[in-house]
Formats: C-alpha cells, sequence, structure tokens
C-alpha cells in the first residue's frame, strides 16, 4: 500500500513543503528512509518504530520505504516523524487513507508524544504562501504558528492523537492567537533604566543620537566606568517592535530553536552580548549541514553589544563589515546557501589602552605608547568606518557618584525616539528600502543633509582643523541630521554640526 | 534439564499451530544456512527460529540470535521467497525453551 502526506524543511530563513510518501512491500522487513535524510532523519527509524508500538498500533511487516521529496534538498531535524509515522499507519492500513493537504511535522519520543521543534513559524508562512488552510504542529509550537493569520494551527500532543484527528474520529481545536495582547507586553516597565545610571551625561545623549538614528556606538572609557550599563538600555530606548518586525525576530529565533517553550513571539528587541572569544561561525550563521543564523541574525531589529572590542578575533569583526552595510547576510556553502536578516545596531566598548587607565584623573596608565598604538592597530579603519559616534566614558567623578542628581529617563527619552524616527520614515519615503539616518549613503546625504551657511562654514573649518576624511565628513552629516531630527528641526544648524563634530572619535580612538 | 534441539522444534511446531500459525516447512536449508520452522501467519510468512536454553542466565533471544545468525536466518529467508515466488510481507520470530518454558517472541528482529 501507498501513502502520501505533506511536511516541512527549513532551508535558512524560508520552508520548503516536502512531500512525505510510504510505501509498505512484500518481503523482508526492512525499513528504509530516503530522500537526502541527514543523520537525524535516519535515526528517526527507531523512534518511529517504538511510538507505534507504543500507541497501540502494530509495526508492520515487510518491506518499508519513506520517501521525501524533492530528492534533492537535504533534509534535517527531526520534524518527519509524525509525519512519517502516519504515513506507514496508513500504507499499513490502519488509518483510513486520507487526502491530507495540511503540512504535518513534530519528533516523536518513545511513547509516542510528540514533542516540539524548531523552525514552525517558517512552515506555517510557507503553507500561507500556498494556500493551505491550516499546519499541524506540536503543542508546543501551536503558539508560534498561530502567529500567521489565515494559517489555523492544531496542536497536537500524541501520535495517538494525530490518527484519530487525520482520521476524523476527533476534532482538535485551532490555537487561537491574540496579537493585539502579545504587543502590549511590548509596553511592558522598562528594566534598564537610564536614569539608574549616574553621570554620563554625554554618552547618554550618544544612546539617545544611536537610538534615534540607528547610528552604530563606539564606548570607550575605564573598567567600571558604566560602559555595560549604558549599552544594556539602548534595546528599550528604541521603539517598540512592529508586529511585522516582531514577526521577522521570532522567524530567525524559531529556527534557531531559541523560542521559550510554548512561547510564540518575540515581542522584545533582541539584546545579544556574545563573549569575545566567539567563532567566526557563531558570529554570522554557520554550522553543519544547512548554515543556521549567528548572533547578528539573532540581533536582527535590536542591538550586539561587543564588550572588549579589541579582544575579538580580527578575521569575526572584519566579516561584520558586509552586514554591517547591507543588514543581511549570505551564507555560501558547498551546495547551497541561505540569506538571514542581520539589521542590527552595533554597541561596541573597549577599554583606551590595555591596562584601561589611559587619560584616567586618578589611577596612572601603565602602557607604554607601542602598546596602547598595537592594542588599537587590532581594529581595522574600515570596519571602524561603520561607526557612527565614538564616545568618551570617563570614570565618574566623585560628586556623581554620591549626587542626588538624576537624569532623564528611559521613558521621556524614547517618546523623543520615536518622534525622531518619525520624522525620519516621512522623510526617506521614497528611498527605497532605507528607513534611518544611519542608512545614508554619501548620495543620501546629499539629498538630506543640506547645511545652511552657518553650518557649511563650521563644518569647513573642521575639516581643515581635524584633517577629517571624506568619510568622516559624511559620518558627521550623518549624526548631524539626527541630532536636528530630535531637535524637530527641518534644516541641520551650525549648533546640530557642532555637537556632531564631539562625537566624530579621532580622539577616542583610531579612525575618524 | 533443557530439550535437545528436535524435542524443542517439534514443540515449537505444536505451540505455533495452537496459535494459529499454518506450518509450511521445516528445516528448510539453503547455503547459507537453515530454517528451523516456515510458516504463514494470517497474510505473513514467518520464519521462525528455535532455541533450547537451560536457563535464562544468558539473555533472551536478541542475545540468543546474534547478528551472524541474523543475518544468516535473514539469507536463507531472501532464498527461500527467490525460489518460492512468495511476494508476502515477511517477520522473523524466535521460539526459545527456558527449560520446558516456552516463550515466543514475535517479530524478533529486523533486517538492518
Amino acid at each position: 500500500m501507498f501513502a502520501r502526506l505533506t511536511s516541512g524543511a527549513v532551508v535558512g530563513i524560508d520552508a520548503r513543503l516536502i512531500e512525505v510518501q510510504c510505501d509498505i512491500a512484500g518481503g523482508l522487513p526492512t525499513f528504509q528512509i530516503v530522500g537526502l535524510p541527514e543523520k537525524e532523519v535516519s535515526e528517526s527509524r527507531e523512534r518511529i518504530r517504538s511510538a507505534i508500538k507504543n500507541s497501540g498500533f502494530s509495526f508492520p511487516a515487510g518491506r518499508i520505504t519513506a520517501n521525501l521529496a524533492p530528492a534533492d534538498v537535504r533534509k534535517a531535524g527531526v520534524g518527519y516523524d509524525l509525519p512519517i509515522a502516519l504515513a506507514i499507519l496508513i500504507a499499513s492500513e490502519q488509518l483510513p487513507g486520507v487526502s491530507e493537504q495540511r503540512p504535518i511535522v513534530g519528533e516523536l519520543a518513545l511513547n509516542g508524544d510528540v514533542r516540539g521543534i524548531s523552525g514552525v513559524l517558517p512552515l506555517a508562512l510557507e503553507a500561507l504562501d500556498r494556500g493551505l488552510s491550516g499546519v499541524i504542529v506540536p503543542v508546543e509550537n501551536a503558539a508560534e504558528a498561530a502567529l500567521i493569520d489565515g494559517v489555523k494551527a492544531y496542536p497536537i500532543k500524541t501520535l495517538s492523537d494525530a490518527a484519530a484527528f487525520l482520521g476524523g474520529d476527533i476534532e482538535i481545536e485551532a490555537q487561537p492567537c491574540d496579537v493585539a495582547h502579545l504587543l502590549a507586553g511590548t509596553a511592558e516597565a522598562i528594566r534598564h533604566d537610564l536614569a539608574d545610571i549616574r553621570g554620563q551625561a554625554q554618552a547618554k545623549r550618544a544612546l539617545e543620537i544611536a537610538a534615534a538614528g540607528g547610528h552604530n556606538l563606539l564606548l570607550t572609557g575605564p573598567p567600571g566606568a558604566g560602559k555595560s550599563l549604558l549599552a544594556r538600555s539602548l534595546p528599550e530606548l528604541l521603539p517598540p517592535l512592529s508586529f511585522e518586525e516582531a514577526l521577522e525576530v521570532t522567524r530567525v529565533y524559531s529556527i534557531a530553536g531559541l523560542l521559550e517553550r510554548g512561547g510564540s513571539l518575540v515581542v522584545r528587541r533582541p539584546f545579544r552580548a556574545p563573549h569575545h572569544t566567539i567563532s567566526y561561525a557563531g558570529m554570522v550563521g554557520g554550522g553543519h549541514g544547512i548554515p543556521g543564523p549567528g548572533e547578528i541574525s539573532l540581533s536582527h531589529h535590536g542591538v550586539l553589544f561587543l564588550d572588549e572590542l579589541p579582544e575579538y578575533d580580527r578575521r569575526v569583526l572584519e566579516t561584520l563589515r558586509q552586514p554591517l552595510e547591507d543588514r543581511t547576510i549570505l551564507l555560501s556553502r558547498a551546495g547551497i546557501s541561505v540569506r538571514y536578516p542581520a539589521s542590527f545596531t552595533l554597541v561596541a566598548a573597549m577599554n583606551p589602552c590595555p591596562c584601561g587607565f589611559l587619560g584616567d584623573t586618578i589611577k596612572p596608565c601603565t602602557c607604554s605608547m607601542h602598546d596602547v598604538r598595537r592594542y588599537r592597530k587590532r581594529l581595522s579603519g574600515p570596519f571602524l568606518d561603520r561607526i557612527d559616534l565614538f564616545v568618551e566614558v570617563p570614570r565618574l567623578p566623585v560628586e556623581d557618584l554620591f549626587g542626588r542628581r538624576r537624569s532623564a529617563n528611559s521613558d521621556t527619552v524614547r517618546d523623543a525616539v520615536e518622534a525622531a524616527r518619525r520624522v525620519q520614515w516621512e522623510r526617506m519615503r521614497e528611498d527605497d528600502g532605507r528607513f534611518s539616518n544611519a542608512e545614508l549613503d554619501s548620495e543620501g546625504v546629499r539629498a538630506h543633509c543640506a547645511l545652511g551657511e552657518e553650518g557649511a562654514t563650521l563644518l569647513k573649518r573642521a575639516v581643515a582643523r581635524f584633517g577629517l576624511s571624506a568619510r568622516g565628513h559624511v559620518r558627521v552629516l550623518r549624526v548631524a541630521r539626527t541630532i536636528a531630527d530630535l531637535d524637530r528641526a527641518e534644516h541641520i544648524e551650525a549648533a546640530h554640526v557642532a555637537e556632531a563634530l564631539r562625537y566624530r572619535g579621532d580622539r577616542s580612538a583610531p579612525g575618524g | 534439564m533443557s530439550l535437545s534441539g528436535a524435542e524443542a522444534e517439534e514443540r515449537a511446531c505444536l505451540l505455533l499451530k495452537e496459535l494459529g500459525y499454518m506450518i509450511v516447512a521445516r528445516n528448510w536449508r539453503s547455503r547459507y544456512g537453515e530454517i528451523d520452522i516456515i510458516a504463514r501467519d494470517g497474510s505473513t510468512i514467518v520464519f521462525v527460529e528455535v532455541k533450547a536454553r537451560s536457563s535464562r542466565g544468558f539473555g533472551g533471544p536478541d542475545a540468543a540470535v546474534d547478528i551472524g545468525k541474523q543475518r544468516r536466518i535473514a539469507s536463507t529467508a531472501g532464498q527461500f521467497l527467490q525460489q518460492t515466488r512468495c511476494e508476502l510481507q515477511a517477520r522473523f520470530d524466535v521460539v526459545t525453551f527456558s527449560g520446558e518454558r516456552p516463550s515466543v517472541y514475535r517479530d524478533a528482529f529486523r533486517i538492518r
């Protein structure tokens, strides 16, 4: 007997529908899975056999062949357990031969329970694209699949449930989903409030600018000055994720298998802080088989924080250049290439020198000039070119440490940031795919960052005096545009240029 | 006291008949080896290996019929199916006697 069901495979960020065929022929009892299965798929034979036996069915004798089509797509993951088991039940006439178009996924435990898998959200999206009415998924993943409007997600607990559902013996109610309720979670209380960080007024201002314009930021200062705290507060200064953005983030987390158990939408902006020993594959994505998403994709629509920047492997930092520019990463491997989104704000932190106290007011620096130069040379010019804001975070003066003065809290700043972002969206509506000032290239700068006479004179003088390069010049203009947007000014004025010049970065770090 | 091989096979046949099997052949030989009993259980053809053991101390049928023995049985079974042009689904059972107590292991092993 022959049976046919539908399942799905995740290839990069997208899912593909996979046809699961099963045939049982006469002859010696064998069980084979063909159609380019990876190791974990071949291993599923033992799980499937036990699950079928322990669910009150019998595992048929004879030659069992399961085929996963199309045969040229690599089949990884454990989601094929359930559809293969069901196809065997149909082929051995323990289930009526149904014509089931809806994709079925799930891992089987030996006792017949259905366990959650990764990548269910992309599958639901693919089902929507193909005009299918629903997906049959593990109960753990149902909330995630239900996010897609127009596709019903049927939660499955056990193999016998699935069999009864396909056979029409029981009804299973589709998972409900209240998107508005989920998104309301974004308005939650702020956890890392700017007001809780003492002093550092300039750094806080720089964070506000970074949030408003999407600019990348480098914080330089001695240990303990508050660099990490400042970085951590950035995601909450950004406007809440829109539903579309949240869906994009959730999709990456779904593929990476990082969604919480039974979780659905990721509503908080990601904050990723990988350790400086991170490998190339961990940063940009990779791994065996189909390359998975790396930290830059897990930071999509959020913040990637690199503490102790010069300690990172040079090769790892250089690979960030292209995604910082393109906001996406293409991973090409033998026989497969996948694209992941990687639109993130980079916040980096470093000490001014190896001992950390160069330029400190109290502790003397013990490094030689040579040490300092070598330390800073670990960062390449082209990499630093991608950073718009360079900020010094000095040791706190005693009066700030014990003072009672509190700065603006994150709520207030976020309102200003949102207003500035709206101005940018309006202005760049005609520019394809650009949403923030940080994305302006030299052409965009020419179009949107016109200076008045006073501002132009100031900038000209700065170029001459500080030896600003053409790139440094564009960078100052971008930042000035954001400062003007925060100021609700239509034109960039001299004061905005003056402030932008403070973050140009030829003092605090190399580059500029 | 354990049964002799022939006695065990004789008893196994009786037992299988009671269970509704139809005996097709006994001690069927090929150049790979021998199958103790070939029977039909409904629409399935069953190849049965009979093992007499004095105690359970040495493990169950999987231990008694090791992987080499399984391969020999499977090869012989393949020959049988070919020669008889049989297209039924096939299964391997093992009947063990521990002392005089029989146990029937349906679907005892599969070809990997």
